[in-house]
């Protein structure tokens, strides 16, 4: 709205309202059609679902982590007892371990979707073709990938299985050893993840300058340094995102765990998000399932701060 | 929506009270009675259970709605939908299991019903694992026998006698089976509660039903020195090389693969493992109790028992009494138990696949001295959560006994301190 077109409705107003209405409350930010009211109001919506469908319930968990809890009945009162048995629980450092793993794998999915898309993105004949099938596994929903790398993993009757024998050695029960079963459940993941990162940088690619590449040619750039200094710059946004979405994938990794191994064998597989499932769902214990719901968003709260400081500060420099 | 809201005009309120007449006089109509049932019956038991609703909708008049979901996902949403949106008949188990929704008020007492119809004649000792303090919470559908089922034409060719007189002598036979090649039993424990089967067997035949029975109603320890001859004599198995290698990768009904391909000889299931085995496997097949282990214990089974229920909060209870009434009737029931091969809740049933199977099987039953149901149908969730776990555990490492029986201990302790 244009400064003047404001004045005019303002003043408008101003003849409508019937004389002697003019109390206190018509001046100020709460005057009717002030922006303040304008912003509000358009807030609004968005503001009470997420206070309703995010805050509420995020509040809601913290306090059901104190409490001993089944689900139907009375819950009763323990105050930190749930995280002083969680930080005593050698689950809770086996999931912790394994969240750090699926981490330190999912950082992976950047740079190979960034290879992907720089290889597929060549005007040649028949990558249409190429970028869809590497675009198939994001199509697929996660519980199908589960289900076909089970197969894939299962040591009697799986293609892994008859692929170790031609090079003359025995698979390992990859989802039975409980060393490599979180290995073999992350591979699985990186698949779609991969695809995911490769998108965002294909989207990224469209909007790269020739022009500065042109540039970049006369000024003596070509092969790697090219890409490095002229073509990189440029995918900042993609690249920002990509890990962003890797970090919070994650942490919040839980559908192809549920598919593939249960959290098994005992517990070897499990992740904290899987736990916490795990203990309220089959375990009736609420209270302690929130615990590691609290843990779990205290540690995602740490990314998302760092997220949220860069799009900001980003937003503030533009 | 509010048909007395401003914006409605005369023809939408005219309507809205036309519709709400029709509404209100429903009741009187026979025909517009609805039952509602949730089920967790696999594809096999379906359409039999469809022809007994079908049957029941003609006599009564009525309109049934069964909802069917899958087994797993039932068996985890059972406590949401019974709080939120109950049902006016849900399938369940009997025992524990049963008995921790009753103490929470959960299921409707339907002793009147068990009176009136004269249902305690036939059902006998059976009706006590539908009761709590003497009053009634379901009716049982059907019940399981527990033992090892195993391919006679393999041990015969391997020289094994069957049925195995006592523990020794299947470990002998385990051994000469793996000499041979042959895995002695086909495991899946990608879902561990197959493992369970052996701790029950084995804790039953060495400790026997009353000590049993207390650990699972939490009042007898995991660290007992009478576990230890349990564990040594599954380990002893374990070391003999008697079980799959890999089980953890396979469900069980994956792991009967191994059985139909004759490279598994045995299998200590329920008698619901039939329903994998093809039907030349099933003719080699037989069928044999968990051997003895100490002579002096006696012979306690395992049991397990599937009920119906009518939800405290469900809508229609008197038609739900109806329902059970007819289904309980021992013509229903004779088809009812067919598909799985079960044994029937009364025994009135007249059985109509009298095989070699159930013949053993009610023999098996017929002398036995006291009956358990299963490890995670008799002991409380949460403790079953961790125990089939640690059982697990135990099948794959061994040396981690001690560890997994502090584990157990400390969750009894947590779960059972109230």
């Amino acid at each position: 709205m244009t400064a003047a077109g404001n004045e005019h409705g303002r003043r408008a107003r101003e003849i409508a309202l019937p004389s002697g209405a003019g109390s206190q409350a018509t001046f100020g930010p709460w005057r009717p059609g002030s922006d303040f009211l304008t912003s509000l109001a358009l807030l609004a919506p968005a503001a009470i679902l997420f206070t309703v469908v995010i805050i509420i319930p995020i509040l809601q968990s913290m306090w059901i982590s104190l409490h001993d809890w089944d689900g139907l009945g009375e819950p009763r009162w323990v105050g930190l007892a749930n995280y002083v048995e969680l930080f005593g629980d050698p689950q809770f450092y086996v999931s912790l371990r394994n969240n750090l793993i699926w981490l330190a794998v999912f950082l992976l999915a950047p740079p190979l979707g960034l290879a992907l898309a720089m290889l597929i993105n060549q005007p040649l004949r028949w990558m249409g073709i190429a970028k869809s099938l590497f675009f198939v596994p994001l199509v697929l929903a996660p519980v199908t990938v589960g289900v076909v790398f089970t197969w894939f993993y299962d040591p009697a009757f799986g293609l892994l299985a008859p692929i170790a024998r031609a090079f003359g050695t025995t698979a390992p029960a990859i989802l039975s050893d409980p060393s490599l079963v979180t290995w073999g459940i992350v591979v699985a993941a990186i698949w779609p993840q991969t695809a995911l990162c490769m998108i965002l940088y294909l989207a990224g690619l469209t909007n790269v300058d020739e022009d500065l590449i042109g540039a970049g040619r006369i000024d003596g750039a070509h092969g790697f340094s090219l890409f490095r200094h002229v073509v990189l710059p440029q995918l900042r946004g993609a690249t920002f995102i990509a890990f962003a979405v890797s970090v919070v994938g994650a942490l919040r990794s839980f559908d192809l765990i549920a598919v593939m191994t249960q959290g098994g064998p005992f517990g070897s597989s499990s992740v904290l998000a899987y736990q916490m499932y795990e203990q309220s769902i089959f375990s009736y214990r609420l209270g302690y399932g929130a615990a590691i719901a609290v843990v779990l968003f205290l540690i995602v709260a740490v990314f998302i701060a760092w997220y949220l400081r860069r799009v900001l500060g980003e937003e503030a420099r533009n | 929506m509010n048909m007395f809201s401003k914006g409605a005009n005369r023809r939408q309120v005219l309507a809205g009270i036309a519709a709400a007449g029709t509404t209100l006089s429903m009741p009187a109509i026979a025909q517009t009675r609805r039952l509602v049932i949730n089920s967790n019956a696999n594809n096999k038991l379906r359409p039999v259970f469809d022809q007994i609703v079908a049957a029941f909708e003609k006599a009564e008049n009525c309109e049934v709605q069964v909802n069917y979901a899958d087994y797993e996902s039932y068996n985890t949403s059972i406590r949401s939908f019974l709080v939120t949106n109950p049902p006016d008949i849900c399938f369940w188990f009997s025992g524990e299991r049963m008995r921790a929704f009753v103490r929470r008020g959960l299921f409707e007492d339907i002793t009147d019903l068990w009176e009136e119809r004269g249902f305690f004649a036939p059902t006998g000792a059976l009706s006590g694992a539908l009761a709590v303090e003497n009053r009634q919470y379901g009716i049982p559908m059907q019940a399981s026998f527990w033992g090892i089922f195993y391919r006679a034409d393999i041990l015969e060719r391997a020289g094994i006698k069957a049925p195995v007189a006592d523990f020794p002598t299947l470990i002998e036979a385990g051994r000469t089976l793996r000499g041979q090649n042959i895995t002695p039993f086909a495991i899946g424990s990608r879902r561990p509660w197959t493992t369970a089967g052996w701790f029950d067997y084995l804790n039953l035949r060495i400790n026997g039903l009353d000590f049993h029975m207390g650990l699972m109603g939490g009042q007898e320890s995991y660290l007992d020195p009478k576990l230890s001859s349990v564990f040594d004599r599954w380990q002893e198995a374990i070391e003999a090389g008697f079980f799959l290698e890999n089980h953890t990768s396979y469900s069980w009904e994956q792991a009967a693969a191994f059985y139909n391909q004759g490279t598994a000889a045995m299998m200590l299931l329920a008698q619901f493992a039939r329903g994998q085995m093809t039907p030349e496997v099933l003719d080699a097949s037989d069928f044999m109790p968990f051997p003895k282990v100490d002579p002096a214990v006696g012979n306690f089974e395992e049991y397990p028992v599937d009920s119906l229920h009518i939800p405290a909060r469900a809508a229609n209870k008197e038609l739900a009494r109806e329902f059970l009434a007819f289904f309980y009737q021992p013509d229903n029931l004779a088809q009812w138990i067919v598909p799985e091969g079960n044994l029937p809740p009364r025994n009135d049933v007249e059985l109509l696949n009298r095989d070699k199977f159930l013949e053993k099987g009610m023999a098996l039953l017929a002398a036995a001295d006291g009956t358990s149901q299963f490890y995670d149908r008799d002991t409380d969730p949460d403790m079953a959560q961790a125990g089939l776990q640690g059982f697990q555990q135990f099948m794959v490492q061994p040396g981690e006994r001690q560890a997994i029986l502090e584990r157990l201990e400390a969750t009894r302790k947590r779960v059972f301190q109230q």
